[in-house]
């Protein structure tokens, strides 16, 4: 076969020449798009008037597991949970709880052990069944009891549940816990029908029934997974859409792909890198609202036997001074720039964060979000104070994701402007929790997605042996307070507590906290009505198709 | 022949056990488990040793292994630990959609490469044949990622006249599949239509310059008779032959088509499972995989015996 090299120049670029224009045609149509929109600005909501009728596409960025309330573990789950199973609890959009399939918030006793929850009246299951008291204690006791419930932990300081009369049940607490309607709030709070469960049993999820604006229909392994509108459901009068497909786009640039042809309408996070794309295509929208959660760096004190194991000095390699000596630490907070952070690693479109309370959150104060500004001439001091003979060694197992890769470097480089030699260890991430629960590690960045309740922030991290302090933190005072703050109902008093927390965590820095993510959803301007609150759920029960 | 029969019987029996014990360590020697990736950020060790316990992966690995053979024999494939559906129903979804994408691929490969092959031998040193090696060049060297992508910019979103994304069956709506279908069998038969071209034009040169094709012109045929019903037609068995042996290679860019244009076929499912660490379905998978493959194989050297004797004499002499 004769070489390309060796014909003629002219049919060459005669031919590249179409596919040429075709290229970059297709490249810069997204760049090309008008960006003088008036749309409303960027939001969690989208209240526009919507028609009934179509089919909403969805692109969930991965699989949700089991369709099962009680055995559903991913947070993409949640996504299509929202649209076919309620709960006695919900969040608004200033992530206040609010009744759902509850009347009122429950009324706590006294001694704060026992929660009385009035439900609302008049509502039916998909199956047409009637929700009442029995069916939610069928649906609390079998979260707290199944084999493999993945809502037993959440529901651990219940004692029982107790049906009152049919609209009213009584949850008996262990002791007094604050926490309790965000937790209903949340998986542990979805009900299902009482009449599926005993027909499905584990099989449930195959086919969920609840209640829920949407119904269940099918779902293909891998594909998608489809919801009806449900005519039984109690106020079917607000939901506009008949149908909705869930389909599950790995790869983020197709998903984002796909919502440009048009062949989804509602794309789940879309990637950093095509925020921009999507924001200056008059033919999208982007809907965002400040995680609940963080990212930060946790510091190995004392991990040395492994999570949930009593913390001992650590031994070498992973012993160090970031581990014995406090002032390490404050230098290295001191000498990182969470601004620069942000504007390099992610164009800006994050927030730098000092702790674990968003600044939505009720529970946030000045305490809360105090921060320590940037400071590499006082992180050498600090360090030259401590008699530590610079650079200071240390390791950081970081994601080996293209995001995780360049924040690492960012505080690699910003580290060593204040004294220390960062060196990265790149890890995949079931690989990096595995390593980090043994304790593995000197630093580590990992960050939190975020509930609802600051005691689900805060708790299993700072807790001496929490589920999730890897870092091996213990203090008989911060362990005091959590457990205070867990038992008081008071908001503005649990507000206090939880900045006193919060303070004494600056002061040890078990983690070093940089910066809050924004949830993001991409939408077709086609359609509105789509929210998304701090929880990054997207709900869907009023979207629909503008008129 | 009953005792080559069982011989290549037994062959397949102990290749089959090799790959199902290759894979089932292999994907537990991963970092991370189907624990780990089902739980993700939430860590509490309490509940990833409750959680290995109920899949059973606190056994060891040879027992766990002689579990699932025990219900794989009895065509119990398991269920699926990230979506809690059958694994036989899962693959049993998906199968049909890269088989159909598959035989779509072939037929606009075999299309593509015939003419283009074709055309480049009859019209020598002339701007076609430059344009049609350049396009077989372009199809061998051009990653089907980069391919896919590029079609969805241009087809779908510069001039959106093919969709992105999905499938639809072809018993179910024709015209609707071919037009979720034209695009990925394109990008994945790009490859094969490139090798069938560059097979089809040598074959196709040789055979023009045949003693056979001077007689059929020298009787006064004419150029297109000559072309297609003599050269072209002894060409096809080379190209036949390339078909049959570059299957695999196309079933495994199914692989990578599947996932840009998010078909829920084979390879989908594969790269899905391995992400989500879904040892049952990966498990189930491959096993599907390689008993089709060892199959097949039996199937063709048992046809080969029949064809020609000498091949089971032979295997037992050696």
């Amino acid at each position: 076969m004769p070489s390309p090299m060796s014909e003629p120049v002219r049919p060459k670029m005669a031919l590249f020449r179409p596919v040429a224009v075709l290229l970059v045609l297709a490249l810069t149509a997204g760049a090309c798009s008008s960006i003088d929109s008036d749309e409303p600005a960027d939001t969690g909501t989208d209240n526009r008037p919507v028609r009934a009728g179509g089919t909403l596409r969805v692109a969930l960025a991965e699989e949700p597991d089991r369709l099962d309330p009680t055995l559903a573990r991913t947070l993409v789950g949640r996504t299509v949970f929202n649209a076919i199973c309620e709960k006695l609890y919900d969040v608004d959009e200033n992530l206040n709880l609010v009744p759902q399939l509850a009347s009122a918030l429950p009324e706590i006793s006294a001694d704060g052990k026992t929660a009385t929850i009035k439900i609302r009246s008049g509502v039916k299951f998909a199956d047409g069944t009637t929700l009442d008291a029995a069916a939610v204690k069928t649906s609390l006791d079998r979260h707290r009891t199944l084999t493999g419930s993945a809502r037993a932990s959440e529901m651990s300081s219940v004692d029982g549940v107790d049906v009152v009369d049919p609209s009213t049940v009584a949850i008996r607490l262990k002791g007094p816990f604050a926490p309790l309607t965000a937790v209903l709030a949340d998986r542990a709070g979805m009900i299902m029908s009482p009449a599926a469960l005993q027909a499905r049993g584990e099989d449930f999820a195959a086919a969920p029934v609840c209640v829920g604006p949407f119904k269940f229909d099918s779902r293909v392994a891998q594909d998608r997974i489809e919801v009806v509108k449900d005519p039984n459901y109690y106020d079917a009068a607000k939901v506009k859409a008949d149908r909705i497909v869930y389909s599950i786009i790995a790869d983020s640039t197709t998903r984002f792909n796909n919502l440009r042809s048009g062949d989804v309408e509602v794309l789940d996070r879309p990637a950093a890198t095509d925020v921009d794309a999507l924001e200056a295509d008059s033919n999208l929208r982007l809907l965002t609202s400040e995680s609940l959660g963080y990212q930060g760096i946790t510091v190995n004190l004392a991990n040395r036997n492994g999570l949930g194991k009593p913390p001992a000095p650590l031994a070498a390699p992973y012993a160090g001074p970031m581990a014995a000596d406090v002032r390490a630490r404050r230098a290295f907070e001191l000498s990182l720039d969470r601004e620069a952070i942000n504007r390099v690693v992610f164009r800006g479109k994050y927030q730098p964060a000092c702790g674990p309370i968003s600044k939505g959150s009720p529970y946030s104060s000045d305490a809360a979000q105090e921060c320590a500004a940037h400071d590499p001439a006082a992180a050498k001091q600090l360090l030259a104070d401590a008699g530590l003979t610079t650079p200071v060694k240390v390791t950081m197992v970081i994601g080996n994701t293209p995001d995780g890769r360049r924040l690492g470097e960012a505080i690699q480089a910003q580290a060593s402007e204040g004294g220390f030699d960062v060196q990265l260890q790149p890890t995949e991430f079931s690989a990096a929790l595995d390593a980090t629960d043994a304790g593995r590690f000197q630093m580590f960045q990992i960050g939190w997605s975020g509930r609802v309740d600051p005691d689900g922030n805060i708790a299993s991290f700072l807790t001496t042996q929490g589920a999730q302090n890897i870092g091996g933190y213990s203090d008989p005072e911060v362990d005091q307070l959590i457990a205070q703050a867990r038992a008081v109902n008071d908001e503005a008093r649990r507000r206090d507590l939880y900045g006193q927390i919060i303070s004494k965590a600056h002061e040890d820095l078990p983690i070093i906290y940089l910066y809050r993510t924004v949830n993001m959803t991409g939408v077709s301007a086609k359609v509105g009505g789509v929210k998304m609150y701090g929880d990054g759920i997207i709900r869907l029960a009023e979207a629909g198709f503008t008129s | 022949m009953r005792r080559y029969l069982l011989r290549r019987l037994l062959e397949s029996v102990v290749t089959l056990v090799l790959v199902t014990m290759v894979v089932f360590a292999g994907v537990r020697a991963l970092p991370g488990d189907q624990v780990r990736a089902l739980v993700g950020e939430e860590s509490d060790p309490a509940v990833l040793e409750q959680l290995r316990h109920e899949y059973g992966l606190d056994q060891p690995i040879p027992v766990q292994y002689v579990r699932y053979v025990g219900k794989a024999l009895s065509g119990d494939l398991g269920t699926s630990a990230r979506t809690g559906l059958p694994v036989a129903d899962t693959i049993g979804h998906a199968l049909p959609v890269t088989l159909q994408l598959s035989v779509f691929s072939i037929v606009i490969a075999v299309l593509i490469g015939i003419s283009a092959g074709v055309v480049a031998a009859v019209r020598r040193r002339t701007a076609a044949e430059w344009a049609a090696n350049t396009v077989a060049l372009l199809g061998l060297s051009v990653p089907n990622f980069w391919f896919g992508l590029m079609a969805v910019l241009v087809f779908a979103i510069a001039f959106p006249v093919l969709p992105a994304s999905g499938f639809v069956s072809v018993f179910d709506n024709p015209v609707e599949s071919f037009r979720h279908l034209l695009m990925p069998a394109v990008v994945l038969g790009s490859g094969l239509a490139a090798v069938i071209m560059r097979q089809c034009r040598s074959a196709m040169l040789e055979a023009l310059g045949a003693d056979y094709v001077r007689t059929a012109r020298a009787k006064g045929l004419g150029g297109a008779q000559v072309v297609l019903g003599h050269a072209l037609r002894n060409s096809l068995i080379v190209v036949t032959t390339i078909v049959g042996l570059q299957l695999g290679v196309l079933i495994s860019g199914a692989v990578v088509t599947e996932q840009i244009f998010v078909l829920p076929g084979f390879g989908k499912l594969t790269i899905d499972a391995v992400f989500t660490r879904d040892y049952p379905l990966i498990q189930g998978v491959v096993l599907v995989t390689a008993t089709a493959y060892i199959g097949l194989n039996l199937l063709v050297d048992l046809l080969y015996s029949v064809i020609d004797p000498r091949v089971r004499v032979g295997g037992a002499v050696a």
